[in-house]
């Protein structure tokens, strides 16, 4: 050990006299992990845990829809083509809440954390994002056929204006949804990367190169997303207009 | 429940006894008695929902300080540039050592305080005596990236604090 080394050590072990003044006590400590997290990684597991909670009850609203018009061929038909796209959701977000439990695991090294949250955040979260959009869309559908029964007993025909207003609502809250997301996420994304680049040069460049290889896979899950997006407009409009 | 008692309160002392490491790191990462709270806070609460992976073979503060370091690489809450050498607690008390003591360690922070994230991580183990294998396994990157990186930090820290030392005189 050089004169330097020493020297740095010297004084980093009398800073450790000057912190023992700063002590919790057990009782604190206990206080403190009943607390809440404040990260990036607990808000983003905390959207999708809500998104699969607010998934299971529109299931049971629409199987509540089902049972309150039965006999109406359209609605039961809205209702049961409803159902059978959110099963499979609910089952997606449980899969991308257990990889990003993974990937945010605090006790892996500090290269496969920062690594694995990137590579979650540039390949998966998007479909995260547009698995919740789906939901607000479910959410409109199921809650206006309770509502229309409660109301009416029958789904009222809804006129071009109503139509519009209704349409342009749920588009603008998906939209807002999405890019509030994407804009949080981008901040925390761009620090992942700088930290990376700082551990390693070719860190970076080989998480990009997974990154991309990832995309690729994804795109297929994105498709089918996106899929779902469209046949929730149509079952919207079908539901709306009387089909 | 009851187990879950207990498990608790171990965790508690554990932590109670290893806090050092804790404090050393939330003074190096963010700035403000608030801020080294609100840090303090954040990773115990991570230390806690990690405790059931802990694998009891491997060091209890080796397994802190990557799971400590981790959350504070990654919080990216914004933060006053001042750095400042306050207690964390109003009701706690600075250990009274003479002042040139004192300023010199206040200099150390304050260089480290000025090294990116990662740097601050490696300089932090290597100065809590960490080997270059241990520090490697911490950070997920290769003994010889550390030993460079180190060469690195210490020549950078070296030039922070006599910058410093000339900008008091």
């Amino acid at each position: 050990m050089n004169d330097n080394d020493k020297n740095l050590k010297d004084m980093w072990n009398k800073a450790e006299n000057l912190m023992g003044a700063s002590d919790y006590e057990s009782a604190a400590i206990k206080q403190f992990i009943s607390g809440r997290s404040n990260d990036t990684a607990q808000k983003i597991r905390n959207i999708i845990i809500f998104d699969i909670a607010l998934k299971l009850l529109v299931l049971v609203v629409l199987a509540v829809d089902f049972v309150l018009y039965y006999g109406t061929t359209n609605v039961m038909t809205v209702t049961v083509a409803g159902i059978a796209l959110i099963i499979p959701l609910v089952y997606y977000q449980l899969k991308m809440l257990r990889r990003f439990t993974e990937a945010a695991d605090n006790g892996q090294s500090t290269r496969d954390k920062l690594a694995s949250m990137l590579t979650y955040l540039k390949t998966k979260f998007l479909s995260t994002l547009l698995s919740v959009s789906i939901t607000y869309l479910f959410v409109f559908i199921a809650g206006s056929l309770a509502y229309f029964y409660a109301a009416y007993g029958y789904v009222r025909k809804l006129d071009g204006v109503d139509f519009m207003v209704f349409l342009g609502f749920i588009t603008i809250g998906i939209v807002f949804n999405f890019i509030v997301n994407q804009a949080q996420i981008k901040y925390h994304t761009k620090h992942l990367e700088v930290c990376l680049s700082d551990l390693n040069d070719k860190s970076l460049e080989l998480v990009s190169e997974n990154i991309e290889l990832q995309r690729k896979q994804d795109r297929s899950n994105k498709l089918l997303l996106g899929l779902v997006v469209v046949i929730g407009f149509v079952l919207l409009i079908a539901v709306f207009l009387n089909l | 429940m009851k187990r879950q008692k207990s498990i608790k309160k171990e965790f508690s002392e554990l932590i109670q006894k290893n806090q050092a490491i804790i404090h050393k790191i939330t003074m190096v990462y963010v700035n403000g008695r608030a801020n080294r709270e609100d840090l303090f806070q954040e990773i115990c609460l991570q230390l806690w929902k990690s405790y059931p992976n802990f694998r009891k073979e491997s060091q209890f503060s080796t397994w802190l300080y990557r799971v400590a370091l981790n959350t504070a690489i990654s919080n990216v809450r914004k933060e006053k540039k001042s750095f400042s050498f306050e207690p964390l607690r109003e009701t706690d008390k600075i250990v009274e050592v003479g002042d040139d003591e004192k300023e010199k360690v206040k200099l150390l922070y304050q260089a480290i305080s000025k090294l990116n994230r990662i740097d601050k991580a490696i300089i932090l183990l290597w100065l809590d005596e960490k080997n270059y294998e241990e520090i490697a396994s911490i950070m997920g990157t290769s003994k010889k990236n550390v030993s460079v990186k180190l060469v690195r930090i210490k020549r950078k820290l070296e030039e922070l604090v006599n910058q410093s030392v000339k900008q008091e005189s």
